[in-house]
């Protein structure tokens, strides 16, 4: 079995975590285009190379970032979130429509 | 008196499965009795349900100071337990969620007190986290219990690596658990928290890997 290091739990079975999409940018849903905001929901860039992807510990239902090569598949490092998000983020509820 | 599952709202999710066992109660909650004439079997390999005993989960920025408030130690890092005077456990499973696992002792009522006297708070991150109706509670004990889990979960249960109070996210018999290491000086005990919907199929698969070990199916009194 593949082992995959999560950094709240430590190594454990490829089994046990869920692949949650690559991390991207959001754009401000406030102002963005809708085709903007389509491309940020649906689109990937499926690059060849390291990428950053968001993955969840199922058991611990604990959300991380990993880098992976997608060629070799090989998972070079793994960490919280934190490192990253390291603050709230609230959003304003949308003005009702007339 | 007689007692009679069906006449009690609090209902173990495999009550079914216990068949003739003889019941007793703890509160007002009820529980396969056993006997203390158990206790040998318990020494090797035995399975408790547990899931009649309150429970309940904390988590946000501002539940440690909440805990530590209401009177409870608490564990120092993540994936720790640390056990109270009075019996209850308290589990840490990340940096800012708790899981509390109520004490047989007083029949688990200081945590389900706890549960009910909960407020939202806006002021405060403390959410409270309902775990009696979506987890199931079983200990497991015994001499047997590393090989046990071996055969079962692909984490090293092992005492040098799975020490007292150590407490383990993962997949036991392909469900997702949460598994305490509870042993006191006179018995080695696991808690097992899962999936209530789904241990029906748990106790089953269970009482199978226990079969090799002589495992039975036991009651509360010699776990007392």
């Amino acid at each position: 079995m593949k082992i995959m290091t999560c950094p709240l739990n430590g190594p454990r079975n490829i089994s046990e975590f869920t692949y949650g999409g690559e991390l991207k940018q959001m754009p401000d849903p406030a102002t963005c285009s809708v085709a903007e905001w389509a491309d940020y929901v649906f689109n990937s860039e499926n690059l060849l190379g390291v990428v950053t992807e968001w993955w969840m510990h199922t058991p611990s239902n604990y959300w991380f970032l990993a880098e992976r090569h997608t060629g070799s598949d090989e998972i070079l490092r793994t960490f919280d979130p934190r490192e990253l998000f390291d603050q709230r983020v609230d959003f304003a509820a949308p003005e009702a429509a007339q | 008196m007689s007692l009679t599952i069906r006449e009690h709202a609090e209902r173990s999710p495999i009550y079914d499965l216990h068949g003739a066992a003889p019941l007793t109660l703890l509160g007002d909650r009820l529980f396969v009795a056993g006997s203390i004439d158990e206790s040998e079997q318990l020494q090797r390999c035995a399975l408790i349900d547990l899931s009649n005993l309150p429970r309940v989960g904390f988590r946000g920025t501002d539940s440690a100071a909440y805990l530590q408030r209401k009177g409870y130690q608490l564990p120092e890092k993540p994936n720790q337990a640390c056990l109270q005077s009075n019996g209850e456990q308290v589990l840490r499973l990340s940096q800012t969620e708790y899981f509390l696992l109520g004490s047989l002792t007083d029949g688990g009522a200081r945590i389900a007190a706890d549960e009910a006297g909960w407020h939202y708070d806006e002021r405060q991150a403390n959410y409270l986290l309902p775990r009696q109706d979506s987890h199931a509670w079983l200990a497991l004990s015994g001499a047997h219990l590393p090989e046990l889990f071996a055969k079962i979960c692909g984490v090293d249960l092992r005492a040098e690596t799975f020490p007292l109070g150590a407490v383990v996210q993962t997949s036991v018999a392909r469900l997702n658990a949460i598994v305490v290491n509870a042993c006191t000086a006179t018995l080695p005990v696991f808690h097992l928290l899962c999936d209530r919907a789904s241990a029906h199929y748990l106790w089953g698969a269970l009482l199978d890997a226990m079969d090799e070990f002589g495992g039975k199916p036991a009651g509360i009194e010699a776990l007392r």
